[in-house]
């Protein structure tokens, strides 16, 4: 948004748009990846956020890259083998039934990371949807639309993941999960978006683009939607922490994925039966969310420095 | 003032309308039947006298209907497993422990985390902060189920003979501490963080410093002037905490074997016993919701400022 408003008329019909949002595309491309640029600077100026990024960066290359290059099938049960200490042929040691944990945590973690980002993209299109609309019609509909979200908000989230798991019925997959995490968390997502759709309709290139007869669908798809973008960006990781705690404690209370199929939450839960005497099999699935939580934490942190900084935190 | 008091009272009935109306129609789509056990057949006649028992031969709204009728006269009905039981028992036996763990984890909570906040807004940038603030930044990303079952691991078990501390149960005072150490972490990292924020910027107003220019010491700037308004965002907080404290208690009742509510609801779902999740689901509704009604209502009281905006 450094972008002066000269620069932008000259080089486009559609300022807000060509300007925020569009990186390729008609006009000169360095002026117009600016935004992007600033906020890259913003973002890296945040060192706990760039630390956090290259450790959720590792952990994700660890989910993807070890099943891949692993010797060990992950679910091959070798008794001979049970409880090995860590060491170099086992990293993270092996599971009660004999295979490699380094493996193991790092399917569950492709099952958690999978979840958590299913479950946030879900809940960022119902909050879009939601808020862009409550957000733009404004008026009577705006404010029955607001206090219906109020009511949702007396939801207590776990016994309606809990229900919505019973209402779909036989074993959980993934993406029962993903749909009883989402159904059960849009509402702030939904909130937020409708809060920047109704600041945006009082910016002047929104009031011209009407003024020059732009339908408001159009509008709404090319200067509203778009341009909440930073916001949703920042709200994938504030989601994600929720859902992927969320995922773990269903998991671990017995209603989420159901073994061979392991996440993170559901492995620290058989880890929970041998605790006392191999304390690593709950310790190092538990750390992995908590890591990639903070992380998270940490990220939205920088993100929000990074693409809204107007709104920043003391 | 009274306006605004009764108003934000009277919102929450069509709210609680709603909700229970929500819980009721997920309920009614819950896949089985409690009377139709795979293992025990039972006579299409004795299907249909226990659907009319329970009501569940009349349509659905009449269903909601009665079933509103005895929320609001405080009757839950009765179970559909249990025989004998009615959710008011199940409620009464088992809400109490449930109250107590959350009552006695947001205590722990404001106890520790606010002072923790405090502090660390005081020496910004130095030890004290960074250690506060990394704690809480910790303390609400390690999920509860570690945190219980280190708790248990150390000073239960491992350093067992010097605290002496039982692993699970709800029974003597012994028994309450680590669970509520374990539920109350989260909420306690959370207030922390929340009033050193907002205690750092108290710190900048003008009114502080005219305090401190005007000579007042500086305990009664800190007690008057910046506690005091540092605190508004706390209380607010309270609300949403609340339903935190619902959904880990789930957690920590499962791990301490403590026979709370939310151990209950997950034996009642899996139990397919409708009236008794649809009674839970609605308590804690209920407890929510009113919560963040009286959280309003307080913010109102503590700034003027909010009143006009909402209702």
């Amino acid at each position: 948004m450094v972008v002066s408003p000269q620069d932008q008329r000259m080089r486009s019909p559609d300022p807000a748009h060509s300007g925020d949002i569009q990186v390729a595309g008609a006009g000169t491309p360095i002026r117009q990846s600016s935004l992007w640029r600033d906020a890259k600077r913003r973002y890296v100026r945040n060192k706990g956020a760039v630390v956090a990024g290259a450790i959720f960066l590792i952990i994700l290359a660890y989910c993807i890259i070890v099943p891949i290059v692993s010797p060990y099938d992950p679910d091959e049960v070798n008794f001979q083998d049970r409880f090995l200490p860590a060491s170099l042929a086992h990293p993270f040691g092996t599971d009660a039934f004999g295979r490699d944990l380094f493996t193991r945590v790092a399917l569950g973690g492709r099952i958690s990371i999978m979840i958590g980002f299913a479950a946030t993209f879900v809940i960022l299109v119902i909050g879009l949807t939601y808020g862009s609309i409550s957000g733009f019609v404004g008026g009577w509909l705006d404010n029955a639309m607001m206090r219906f979200l109020d009511a949702l908000y007396g939801l207590p989230y776990l016994p309606f993941a809990i229900i919505t798991l019973a209402i779909i019925g036989g074993t959980p997959t993934k993406w029962t999960m993903v749909l009883a995490l989402s159904i059960a968390s849009w509402f702030t997502a939904a909130r937020i978006v409708r809060g920047q759709i109704i600041t945006l309709k009082q910016n002047d290139y929104v009031r011209a683009a009407t003024a020059v007869g732009a339908r408001w669908y159009r509008v709404l798809a090319r200067h509203l939607v778009p341009n909440t973008l930073g916001v949703l960006i920042i709200a994938i990781f504030l989601e994600l922490p929720g859902v992927i705690l969320g995922e773990a404690f269903l998991s671990f209370i017995g209603l989420g994925i159901n073994p061979p199929a392991a996440s993170w939450g559901s492995m620290a839960q058989e880890g929970r039966d041998v605790y006392r005497t191999h304390p690593s099999l709950i310790l190092i699935p538990s750390l992995m969310i908590a890591t990639l939580v903070l992380c998270a934490n940490f990220i939205a942190d920088g993100l929000r420095d990074a693409l809204d900084p107007r709104t920043k935190e003391t | 003032m009274i306006r605004f008091i009764i108003g934000r009272i009277l919102w929450t009935i069509p709210v609680l309308l709603l909700v229970i109306l929500m819980t009721f129609l997920m309920m009614r789509h819950i896949q089985g039947n409690p009377f139709r056990h795979s293992e025990r057949a039972v006579s299409p006649e004795i299907q249909a006298n226990l659907e009319r028992k329970f009501n569940l031969d009349k349509p659905w709204y009449e269903q909601y209907f009665l079933y509103v009728k005895g929320v609001a006269t405080f009757d839950l009905g009765p179970s559909l497993v249990l025989r004998n039981q009615s959710v008011n028992d199940i409620v009464r036996e088992h809400f109490p422990k449930s109250l107590e763990l959350g009552f006695l984890a947001m205590l722990f909570a404001v106890v520790f985390g606010i002072p923790l906040g405090v502090i660390a807004a005081l020496r910004p940038n130095t030890v004290f902060d960074y250690g506060a603030m990394l704690f809480s930044n910790v303390g609400f990303a390690v999920p509860s189920f570690l945190i219980a079952t280190l708790l248990i691991y150390f000073f239960a078990l491992k350093w067992g003979d010097i605290f002496g501390l039982p692993t699970s149960g709800w029974t003597g005072w012994q028994s309450k501490i680590l669970p509520v150490i374990a539920l109350g972490l989260g909420p306690m990292a959370y207030f922390a963080r929340l009033v050193r924020g907002t205690m750092l910027e108290t710190l900048q107003q003008d009114y502080v410093r005219t305090a401190k220019a005007k000579g007042l010491s500086g305990r009664r700037v800190l007690m008057v002037h910046v506690l005091k308004n540092s605190l508004i965002p706390a209380v607010t907080a309270a609300g949403p905490l609340l339903g935190f404290l619902i959904t880990g208690s789930f957690i920590i009742e499962f791990i301490f074997a403590i026979p709370g509510i939310g151990k209950y609801y997950i034996t009642a779902v899996s139990a397919r016993d409708y009236s008794v999740v649809m009674g839970l689901t609605v308590l804690l509704s209920v407890i929510v919701i009113v919560a963040n009604m009286i959280v309003d209502i307080l913010y109102g009281v503590l700034d003027p400022r909010t009143r006009e905006v909402r209702t």
